[in-house]
């Protein structure tokens, strides 16, 4: 080994090292308790796949994850675009409005939520005094609010992947095939929309793997009938003891994170997609 | 299409302002509510006072979770920003199939679900004894970290020219001083700004903190995540406030070093 590779060692070593000891090893080790049922090794899976309950908790941290991305698609939108249109002090603004959540802890932010969304709370009354309903709605320990909690923290994670596709649109390109007598909607389905999908595609795919793994926004804000399997994973943990069942819960959610990625980062380079933050 | 017509413009505009306002001013519902007078949450208080504040100062088990929030903090960063550092100006030296392999490895922390990355520390934490102590909890938090200290670093080198670097070996200095007197002054808004973020990353955290958290070493959002669940009442909101007043000083200061180094912001 030359000199040049003992340093380059030391520089990488040390982060590797702790990377190693506290992230690698506490994560395998976490697994391999997933095989440890007495009941066989895989044991642990079927419960988690034939339990009716476990199954529907499953199926409604899919549905919420769907739901969130569709919604925060739609929302991100209308900023997105007028982000790449803006210039000067007022590009700032909107995006420090965009960037600005980020820095907020996600527990503050739920907390906020929950005082907007309570029973008695400023959003119920303003819907009754308008006379939009008659009585006050339950928007929290719901699906409802675990939608709306989750929304406001992940949109940010879409906007900016959306407003970089956006931005780099050549206008000539648009220019040019208005001139060539497409339409408006023409336009922006053939030119305009193709080239936002590497955008939207890494948003959505962001947004969808955060959503799966969310563990604050639906515990505080979800009730015990909206069950993400974030909540179950600790629930095992905490709970019932349960490490082979948790640790199985986990090795299933990491799995389908890193099949998601594995086949978007076909589409689009995830680094750029990371870096867009 | 270079313009919009009117009618879409308009509603463009005011859609992105509708959830720009969605983004932004739910946040700050806790700030009115913190100056509440009475005993419970009311949007917006009838009366005001700063009752809640002496509140959230006198009581010791509020005080002490603010500083070992900044304690683990503190620490997570020492560690995150140190280890990060080196890494970044590493990663430079190697190419090709390795790079893009460490590279991962040292963003996994941000892919992998926080829950999990949490289940997983708190098992082995409990195995050596580290369950319960800050220690325990900073080095989950540095390594919740280390990703962005590394990006930002990483970044910030991109400005580094290695002609600089062999003018300097050309010159007779050795690695240590090319270090201290070429590099380092080049990347330290980097480094500071991944600090800046390695900090606030551990001062927000919730969820390995309430796993690795023991009776006498809750951090803030532990005290906050545990007030939520059994008594709802404005001292809550005035440590949430307390929160939100430290990221904004953060993030004025996240902006500033930005604005030097060009680095993209958060």
């Amino acid at each position: 080994m030359s000199r040049r590779h003992v340093e380059t060692a030391c520089l990488l070593g040390p982060a590797l090292v702790v990377l190693a000891l506290l992230f690698v090893v506490p994560l395998a080790r976490l697994f391999s308790l997933a095989f440890t049922d007495p009941a066989g090794p895989f044991a642990t899976f079927g419960v988690l796949a034939e339990s009716a309950v476990y199954r529907q908790v499953m199926w409604n941290t899919f549905v919420v994850a769907v739901i969130v991305t569709a919604l925060c698609v739609l929302l991100a939108w209308p900023v997105a675009y007028v982000l790449s249109r803006l210039e000067g002090v007022w590009f700032g603004l909107a995006l420090y409005g965009v960037l600005f959540p980020f820095w907020i802890s996600v527990l503050v932010r739920t907390f906020s939520w929950m005082l907007l969304l309570e029973r008695n709370g400023p959003i119920n009354r303003l819907l009754m005094a308008t006379g939009i309903t008659e009585a006050s709605l339950a928007l929290l320990f719901n699906n409802v609010g675990v939608l709306v909690g989750m929304i406001h923290v992940l949109l940010p994670y879409m906007i900016l992947p959306l407003y970089g596709a956006m931005v780099r649109i050549d206008r000539r390109l648009l220019l040019a095939s208005d001139g060539l007598g497409a339409s408006l909607a023409d336009t922006f389905r053939r030119i305009y929309l193709p080239l936002c999908v590497p955008g939207l595609a890494g948003g959505a795919t962001f947004v969808f793997l955060l959503s799966l793994g969310f563990f604050i926004t639906p515990a505080l804000l979800g009730g015990s009938n909206a069950i993400t399997l974030s909540m179950l994973i600790a629930s095992f943990v905490n709970d019932r003891l349960a490490w082979s069942l948790a640790a199985a819960g986990s090795l299933a959610l990491l799995a389908i994170v890193l099949v998601l990625m594995a086949l978007t980062a076909r589409l689009l380079p995830i680094e750029r997609g990371l870096f867009a933050r | 299409m270079n313009r919009l017509p009117l009618p879409l413009r308009v509603s463009a505009n005011a859609g992105a302002s509708l959830v720009l306002a969605f983004l932004v001013l739910p946040i700050l519902a806790v700030v009115p509510a913190s100056f509440n007078k009475a005993s419970f949450i009311y949007l917006p208080p009838r009366a005001w006072s700063g009752v809640w504040y002496e509140r959230f100062l006198a009581d010791p088990e509020w005080r002490t979770s603010l500083i070992n929030s900044v304690e683990v903090a503190t620490l997570a960063t020492v560690i995150a920003v140190t280890l990060g550092t080196l890494a970044a100006i590493g990663l430079r030296r190697i190419d090709g199939r390795w790079r893009t392999l460490v590279t991962g490895l040292f963003l996994a922390p941000m892919i992998v679900p926080v829950i999990v990355t949490a289940v997983a520390l708190y098992r082995s934490a409990l195995d050596v004894g580290l369950s319960g102590t800050i220690l325990g909890m900073s080095l989950g938090h540095a390594i919740l970290a280390l990703p962005f200290v590394v990006i930002n670093v990483g970044i910030a080198l991109r400005a580094v020219d290695d002609n600089w670097l062999r003018a300097a070996a050309g010159l007779g200095a050795g690695p240590w001083r090319i270090f201290r007197d070429v590099t380092l002054p080049n990347i330290t808004p980097g480094i500071v700004g991944g600090a800046i973020f390695a900090f606030i990353t551990s001062f927000d955290e919730v969820i390995i903190a309430v796993f690795m958290a023991g009776y006498a070493s809750k951090t803030l959002p532990v005290k906050i995540w545990e007030s939520i669940r059994l008594e709802f009442t404005p001292v809550i909101a005035v440590a949430a406030t307390v929160m939100i007043a430290l990221a904004i000083v953060l993030f004025a200061l996240a902006q500033i070093f930005s604005r030097k180094t060009g680095s993209p912001s958060r």
